[in-house]
């Protein structure tokens, strides 16, 4: 009797759990899509060029966020002419609170940043790309190498404010 | 799959990684690259491959050789690795398919979850990056190849770039106009011996590997066709090299037609109807099965697209050349991937058009107007299907609104300011901040000569010119280094030193501030002048001294942007950056080396100054009134 109960108890136990875990990861699924929008910036520097990729498996939308910042930092093919973000550069870490997205980028972007141009166009991609209507984010806040920067050196951009649309 | 389950599919992952490792192998093998042996201290061998954790150092150098960077986070279930060619490889946490460029592939395990680093699959992840494992008898080595030989046509053109895991060691072995052999050492290869080549400038390629399995060298020689000739394109990066052959004779352009077959669940471009619409215009009746997407762009060039997302052609794309209205030609393609379709509807027009866009349930109407545009929108998007919908645009601040008119911030009055008389002159960088070098030009240096001569223009004019410095130095008062660094805000140097530019102009009380600067970009081809403006009330400045600066200086006309930057946003008064020109293009950096060049581009800031604010004595006397 006893070791019955105590079956019963086990797949009750067991049904609980797969049912937590088909519920969870249904939500997760269906938050984002399976495709996101990533922008880069032609050569003229300001006109954006959207194309889309699809997504793994994770598609909520702080995993969504992180693939489309890591996609448009390595920029379209290569071929393709485009404002690059220097070599190297990579999306350290990404976090999304409310409307507003964190994203930490490698100082590698420091190392070439000249000019109102190549800065311009590489934020506004990023920027663009993160507040696309889907991932529900507004405003991008930007670390470098981990850290809060006022301007890239010798570049021009404020960066110690979220960055929006409208902030080009 | 949730991040719990993700732990859970690790935790097992991991005890299976610990205990067949014990059955099946010992340790980890012999790993050979470069030269070298390739340590991992945090590896375990897993059926089919080698798990080595992200926070492995001898993981980190093997992708510092290849320039690849890794991107990952603890808790977030993608792991992002960009080849030094920007290829991404993307791994999933508990998920053993992955993607290279896009396209997907199934590793032999799942990544796990390693603390705050992940294990991967090494020698997939070599793989994915043009390195291949090549067991011997008693070790790996880990051949760096040639990964790809891109072969595409433009123009008649055929243009080849030759891919591999690593900067190319190339010599030149055989060349003749038509002829090119060349001899990549280090690097191995797994292409085809031999391929026809597309297009009509070049007819065989040819791959021969030769060396050893350490040291190998891959040997690729171009036989162009007839009359042809090459010559070699800077790539952009030291892991491709291309080379472009040129035919004898004009070939002929081919598009292609293909179109792709209709997938359920997408909508799909059913009929396409060009028609007169009132006035001259050209209506484009577009019918699609279901809802869809769109997003347009607008280019500078007279040209304008749209791109139906999701979405197929029921028939071959079109190319239409209508002979009325101000359309040059309308085209229709298929583009996107498989996984991922969208139609395009691209016009070249005479000259910028209105473009009205009136989405249905049927689908789509694009109106082609003869009149200009009634906005500066470059972009927008919408949807069709359900009920008619207004396509949303995001455009640019309308630097043409006028300024107090009630719809935004009041303009400048003139006479608000203390002293009307003096304009600040901004040049850009200085002493430790050289800011841009390239071609010889170094930026602190040009922008000072600049300013200098803008100065004694301006000066001549009568205005009263003050510089925020006047040498080789970047001015930073002491006083905004101790209020910025207290604030508790980022970066207070740099604030404190971009600050003190401004104070000079808004303590005196400036009418303008003009700030001077060089730019520079990634790519050789950005060139010209823009004119950059933050405060609303500013775009008239800018328009003056661009419309007034680009006849004089001869450069191309960037155009006006408006911009977050420190020095215009932070003054008090009209405020003005001028990016002269690109030291990072030939033309320009041609020009800027004149004494000539920087003179006219001094007299064009001078000449947009006096079409903006008149003379100091009109100044003078509205500020007493």
């Amino acid at each position: 009797m006893r070791s019955s109960r105590a079956l019963v108890l086990v797949v009750l136990f067991v049904a609980a759990v797969a049912a937590a875990w088909w519920f969870t990861t249904r939500r997760q699924q269906s938050t984002v899509g399976d495709a996101i929008t990533v922008y880069y910036a032609k050569a003229d520097g300001t006109t954006l060029v959207p194309w889309q990729l699809s997504l793994g498996p994770a598609r909520d939308r702080k995993s969504a966020a992180f693939y489309a910042a890591t996609q448009c930092v390595a920029g379209p093919p290569s071929g393709t002419e485009a404002v690059r973000f220097p070599a190297g550069t990579h999306v350290r870490a990404l976090d999304v609170e409310g409307s507003t997205a964190d994203v930490d980028i490698s100082k590698e972007i420091a190392s070439s940043a000249e000019g109102g141009f190549a800065e311009s166009a590489e934020f506004k991609a990023l920027v663009w790309t993160l507040t696309q209507p889907k991932l529900g984010i507004d405003s991008v806040k930007v670390r470098i190498g981990g850290k809060r920067v006022a301007t890239l050196p010798g570049g021009h951009l404020e960066l110690d404010e979220p960055l929006s649309r409208s902030s080009f | 799959m949730n991040r719990s389950r993700v732990r859970v599919f690790s935790l097992v992952a991991l005890c299976l990684a610990c205990a067949l490792p014990a059955r099946a192998q010992d340790r980890p093998p012999n790993l050979w690259f470069q030269g070298t042996r390739l340590i991992f201290e945090h590896a375990v061998a897993l059926p089919g491959d080698l798990g080595v954790s992200t926070r492995d150092a001898g993981l980190r150098r093997f992708l510092d050789r290849l320039g690849a960077t890794v991107s990952y986070q603890p808790q977030q279930r993608y792991v992002v690795i960009t080849a030094e060619d920007r290829r991404t490889i993307v791994f999933t946490l508990g998920d053993p398919s992955y993607t290279v460029a896009g396209v997907r592939a199934q590793a032999p395990f799942a990544p796990l979850a390693d603390g705050d680093d992940v294990v991967l699959p090494f020698f997939t992840l070599a793989r994915a990056l043009y390195v291949e494992p090549l067991a011997q008898p008693n070790e790996i080595v880990l051949q760096p190849r040639i990964g790809a030989l891109d072969v595409r046509t433009d123009a008649g053109r055929t243009i080849v770039t030759v891919r591999g895991a690593m900067p190319l060691l190339i010599a030149t072995t055989g060349e003749s106009p038509e002829r090119l052999q060349l001899s990549f050492t280090g690097l191995g290869s797994a292409l085809a011996p031999g391929r026809r080549a597309a297009g009509p400038a070049v007819d065989t390629i040819d791959v021969a590997v030769g060396g050893t399995t350490k040291v190998p060298t891959t040997t690729i020689t171009f036989e162009g066709a007839r009359g042809s000739t090459h010559r070699v394109l800077p790539s952009g990066s030291l892991d491709a090299y291309t080379v472009v052959f040129e035919p004898g004779t004009e070939a002929p352009l081919t598009l292609p037609t293909a179109a792709p077959p209709i997938v359920a669940g997408r909508a799909t471009v059913t009929d396409l109807t060009i028609e007169p619409g009132p006035d001259d215009a050209l209506a484009v009746r577009v019918t699609l099965s279901g809802a869809a997407s769109y997003e347009w762009h607008r280019l500078a060039d007279n040209r304008w697209y749209l791109d139906l997302d999701n979405t197929t052609l029921a028939g071959p794309g079109r190319d239409e050349h209508p002979a009325f209205g101000a359309v040059q030609s309308v085209r229709v393609r298929q583009t996107g991937s498989a996984d991922a379709p969208a139609v395009r509807i691209a016009f070249t027009t005479t000259s910028q058009q209105r473009i009205d866009l009136t989405p249905s349930d049927a689908g789509l109407v694009i109106t082609v107007a003869t009149s200009p545009p009634s906005d500066l929108a470059r972009i927008g998007s919408g949807r069709t299907g359900g009920a008619p919908v207004v396509a949303s645009a995001t455009a640019s601040p309308d630097p043409n609104a006028s300024p107090g008119d009630g719809s935004g911030p009041p303009g400048w009055k003139f006479g608000t300011n203390s002293n009307s008389k003096v304009i600040v002159i901004d040049p850009g960088h200085g002493g430790a901040d050289q800011g841009t070098a390239h071609n010889g030009i170094v930026e602190k240096a040009v922008t000072l000569d600049i300013a200098q001569r803008l100065r004694s223009v301006l000066v001549a004019q009568g205005w009263t010119v003050r510089l925020t410095r006047d040498a080789d130095v970047d001015p930073v008062s002491s006083d905004n280094l101790a209020k910025m660094r207290a604030d508790g805000k980022p970066n207070a140097d740099d604030r404190a030193y971009l600050q003190t530019r401004c104070d000079v102009a808004n303590n005196l009380g400036a009418r303008l501030f003009i700030s001077i600067h060089v730019n520079a970009a990634p790519l050789e081809s950005a060139r010209g002048t823009t004119v950059y403006w933050y405060k609303p009330q500013d775009a008239p400045f800018a328009q003056a001294i661009e419309k007034n600066l680009i006849p004089l200086a001869g450069t191309q006309d960037d155009g006006t942007r408006h911009e977050n930057l420190y020095v215009v946003r932070h003054t008090s008064m009209p405020a003005v950056l001028v990016e002269t020109a690109f030291a990072t293009n030939p033309g320009d950096v041609a020009l800027l080396r004149q004494p000539s060049f920087l003179q006219h581009v001094a007299q064009g800031i001078a000449n947009g100054v006096k079409a903006y604010a008149g003379s100091p004595s009109a100044n003078a006397l509205s500020q007493q009134q």
